[in-house]
């Protein structure tokens, strides 16, 4: 064999960066009041348009007050735990982000938003299907595509390869007797006889199975005293955790996490957003603190179909908005600070369709960046037809 | 009353009173059923018979390959090339009971887009399983692919099932242009593809290329055949003011959304004020173009051949092509009569896709199904759910885009091996017995009987160290082995 220093080189450096990019997608579903998120503190409307709903402005030295992001925005007291990401600059914030769906529907806007498309453009796949297509260099692997829970998400309709799973036990050859330990001996020597694509395909599939397997044996201790919470948010990226450690070439996973429909006794510093807020918090600074050692190569973006009303209706919580407030989070993300324009919580044109915070930002614009910038695929007028990118700075180039 | 017409009553009562297992019980009565004895391949290579079935068919139902051996290919390939003169009552009986295929594409704005979804994938996959019109079936699915149509984009969903009767059924083994002309005014291509957005009303509107582009690029002339983006443009020209209407129930033409200038397309010029004729002008240059004749026996060859399919054997089809304007039956009589295609190294070197992959497994196992949800999820987890392919080139014919859902075809294989499908049952112990499987050594009958040779010998000691410590009278061990004979590398190309 012939190899040439530099190729020996190369080979090296190859095997070191092998490293998959991972992108996580986690979307709450319901439209979630991200005003209450990063609170626009320095804005007097707020205050006034949510007499009873609202976030305080951070005190110094009080205990569950809001985190002062700057002269203007703060977190909500149970956002905290990203405080650290923020300063560090890795937890990207994009103000008001939103599609041009007026329906104030949860189910079109979801769709459209999964969906990647404009309002009256109807397009079946899922943008994340799209991507997964087109790049078809990276598609081969058996586990490139998953997603938590029991449905396919509307944004992975298309993909070469979906996994729906729950948990990793359920990446397995079921077979008629229950022990499929003698019928997979058998699939692997019969994948083994030859060294066609077919077979070798056949032998890294399970090749992914084994090493599924063997990380279930042992106890999954996540690293760096990453303290997921105790629910399924906090299990499903706790098995993401695992996909990506287990090197087994995930390239995207889905992640939904519901009730955000906030129509009712919203609640403030604690109350019934506030739970949701905490989990979404604890579950990502876990999740970052857990894959420390990969943080170059995960991406974990967070959306909702669209932001709240910017003011409070009479049972104490916010009805369906518009624009809302984008979150990623990773080395790549261009983060430390809010990103866009204050839009103002006037001329919020109720009467085009439910009101909220005005759109500045096509949120395709963003997953262009993301899609462009980190993951690598320049196809985007096919994943986006019609669509024309504008430049917001997300990602670090 | 002889059987024919007592099935035929049966089959009329039957479908509207819409009981499963009343027609899977007559459906077994009057001849979908394991013939009593079968004799499956018995050599070391794949069976001439079995190859030529195996392409033709998707997948060998019990008894195919006797049949064939009986009448002999010839007799037999001309049947498939008359479908209406196969008696296919038996199938109808499950696939015809879904109203909305047979509705007009206005009369299915009324249903509910699961229903009009899970109908036409029902009735796709139902057709491809139970049709005795197989050639039929399979040029179906070639077609649908070529002409692609995704069924979530805008209305698509509403008028797919009558562009598959209207366009790809009713001329799927007919002349070519009539194909590309269907399609060119189906609705649902009117709005896959824009056509209906293509117009030239005032002085400044620009055409959609969206068609034009396709036409030529992916239905006619191939991404190589020699055209210009000029020619896109005048094709798109040419293409303008086709509209259908949803309540008045047709296709129209348009003419004060027609640019009626002149166009030059491909070396022709098409004269000013041609108005719907343009259409007809623009169908002849393309079809009739050589680029078309290549590309579209390439795409035969590929699929029916080899995926790197002989030049003699393009050529040879080209000339029938071009002899016969574009008869779609005689490309194929030439195709699966030459020499080339029984070239022994093309025997199952084909890739089987999911769709394929599962119908095959049913049919060699003479399953009895009803396509529920649970046999379709298998078809979404491997990626290949009929219409739902989002770009216009349709599913790729190449192995390799698939290869990421082995997981999902070996769980599928144990699954339908071992009943564990639900609304799906296979009957192995009757299987069994017609193969005269009688020792573990019998195991090379089911494994030719699925496969079309017999194992070689790493093979067959693969299947002897499974059996080695087993219980081979033990149900679920035998379903296991079936289910790895459907695992195998072997049974995953045709």
């Amino acid at each position: 064999m012939n190899i040439t220093r530099q190729g020996f080189l190369r080979k090296l450096l190859f095997a070191k960066n092998k490293q998959q990019n991972t992108l996580v997608c986690i979307f709450l579903r319901g439209g979630a009041d991200t005003l209450n998120f990063v609170v626009p503190y320095g804005d007097d409307d707020y205050y006034r348009l949510r007499p009873s709903i609202h976030i305080a402005a951070p005190k110094n030295n009080k205990r569950e007050s809001a985190v002062r992001l700057d002269d203007f925005y703060a977190f909500h007291p149970k956002l905290s735990p990203l405080y650290p990401l923020f300063k560090e600059g890795k937890l990207g914030i994009v103000q008001a982000v939103g599609s041009d769906n007026t329906s104030g529907s949860h189910f079109e806007a979801q769709d459209q938003m999964e969906h990647g498309s404009s309002q009256q453009q109807l397009i079946g796949s899922g943008w994340l299907g799209r991507h997964l297509r087109l790049h078809n260099n990276e598609h081969k692997k058996a586990i490139s595509a998953v997603a938590m829970g029991t449905t396919i998400p509307e944004s992975l309709r298309g993909a070469p390869n979906i996994n729906v799973i729950q948990s990793l036990r359920d990446l397995k050859i079921q077979t008629a007797s229950g022990n499929s330990q003698s019928a997979r001996d058998a699939i692997a020597k019969m994948y083994g006889i030859q060294n066609s694509t077919l077979n070798q395909h056949g032998q890294d599939t399970l090749g992914l199975l084994q090493k599924i397997e063997n990380l279930q044996k042992s106890e999954y201790h996540p690293e760096n005293n990453a303290d997921y919470p105790q629910n399924s948010f906090g299990a499903e990226l706790r098995e993401v955790a695992r996909l990506i450690k287990g090197q087994l070439g995930l390239q995207v996973a889905c992640i939904d996490l519901g009730g955000w429909d906030t129509h009712f006794f919203q609640g403030q510093e604690s109350g019934l957003q506030a739970g949701n807020i905490d989990i979404l918090a604890k579950g990502l600074a876990a999740f970052d603190a857990d894959l420390h050692r990969y943080k170059s190569s995960v991406t974990t973006i967070v959306m909702t179909e669209f932001g709240r009303r910017v003011y409070e209706n009479s049972s104490m919580g916010t009805d369906h908005g518009r624009a809302f407030t984008f979150f990623a989070l990773g080395e790549k993300i261009n983060g430390g600070k809010v990103i866009g324009k204050w839009p103002g919580l006037k001329n919020t044109n109720d009467e085009e369709g439910p009101g909220g915070l005005n759109v500045q930002y096509d949120y395709r614009s963003l997953l262009s960046e993301i899609l462009r910038d980190i993951l690598n695929n320049k196809q985007l007028a096919q994943i986006f037809p019609g669509f024309t990118p504008q430049k917001i700075g997300l990602t670090r180039r | 009353m002889n059987r024919r017409d007592f099935v035929k009553v049966i089959a009329g009562t039957l479908s509207l009173c819409g009981c499963n297992d009343v027609i899977s019980a007559v459906s077994k009565q009057f001849g979908q059923d394991i013939p009593t004895t079968l004799s499956p391949a018995q050599q070391n290579v794949v069976d001439k018979d079995f190859h030529f079935l195996s392409r033709t068919t998707y997948g060998l139902w019990p008894g195919d390959l006797e049949e064939v051996k009986k009448i002999g290919r010839e007799t037999w390939l001309e049947q498939q090339l008359q479908p209406q003169s196969i008696n296919d009552t038996l199938c109808d009986l499950r696939a015809r009971r879904f109203e909305t295929i047979h509705h007009h594409f206005s009369t299915c704005y009324e249903y509910k887009k699961k229903t009009l979804r899970s109908e036409m994938v029902k009735h796709t996959l139902l057709r491809a399983i139970y049709s005795r019109r197989q050639l039929f079936e399979v040029m179906v699915g070639f077609w649908s692919d070529h002409f692609n149509i995704h069924i979530e984009k805008a209305d698509c969903i509403y008028l797919k099932a009558t562009d598959d009767r209207e366009v790809i059924r009713k001329h799927a083994l007919g002349n070519f242009r009539d194909l590309v002309r269907a399609s060119a005014i189906s609705p649902a291509m009117l709005v896959y593809l824009d056509g209906k957005s293509n117009q030239k009303q005032k002085p400044q509107d620009i055409p959609n290329e969206n068609y034009a582009r396709e036409l030529l690029e992916l239905h006619t002339l191939g991404v190589y055949g020699g055209y210009t983006q000029k020619d896109v443009f005048e094709v798109a020209r040419a293409l303008t003011g086709w509209r259908y209407h949803r309540r008045k129930r047709n296709v129209f033409f348009n003419a004060h959304l027609h640019d009626q200038g002149q166009k030059h397309i491909l070396g022709h010029t098409l004269p000013a004020n041609g108005g719907k004729e343009d259409l007809e002008r623009v169908l002849d240059i393309v079809c009739h173009h050589p680029s078309t004749a290549a590309y579209i026996c390439y795409k035969l060859a590929k699929r029916f051949v080899s995926p790197t399919p002989p030049k003699s054997l393009i050529a040879s089809m080209s000339k029938v092509f071009t002899d016969t304007k574009g008869d779609i039956k005689a490309v194929l009589r030439h195709l699966f009569l030459s020499e080339e295609f029984y070239t022994p190294t093309f025997f199952a070197q084909k890739f089987k896709r999911p769709f394929h992959f599962i119908v095959s497994s049913l049919r060699f196992l003479a399953a009895d199904t009803h396509a529920r949800r649970p046999q379709i999820n298998y078809l979404e987890r491997m990626g290949q759910v009929p219409f739902q392919y989002p770009t216009p080139d349709g599913y790729p014919d190449e192995m390799q885009p698939w290869l990421g859902t082995l997981l999902w075809r070996w769980n599928f294989a144990h699954a339908v091996a071992a009943n564990k499908i639900s609304g799906t049952r296979i009957y192995l112990k009757k299987l069994i017995k017609s193969l005269q499987v009688n020792d573990k050594e019998d195991v090379k009958k089911v494994f030719a009987h699925c496969i079309g040779r017999l194992p070689t010998s790493q093979e067959q000691q693969i299947f002897s160290e499974y059996m080695e410590d087993k219980d081979m009278k033990r149900v679920t061990n035998q379903q296991e082995l079936l289910g790895l004979i459907l695992c195998s590398p072997a049974f995953q190309r045709y």
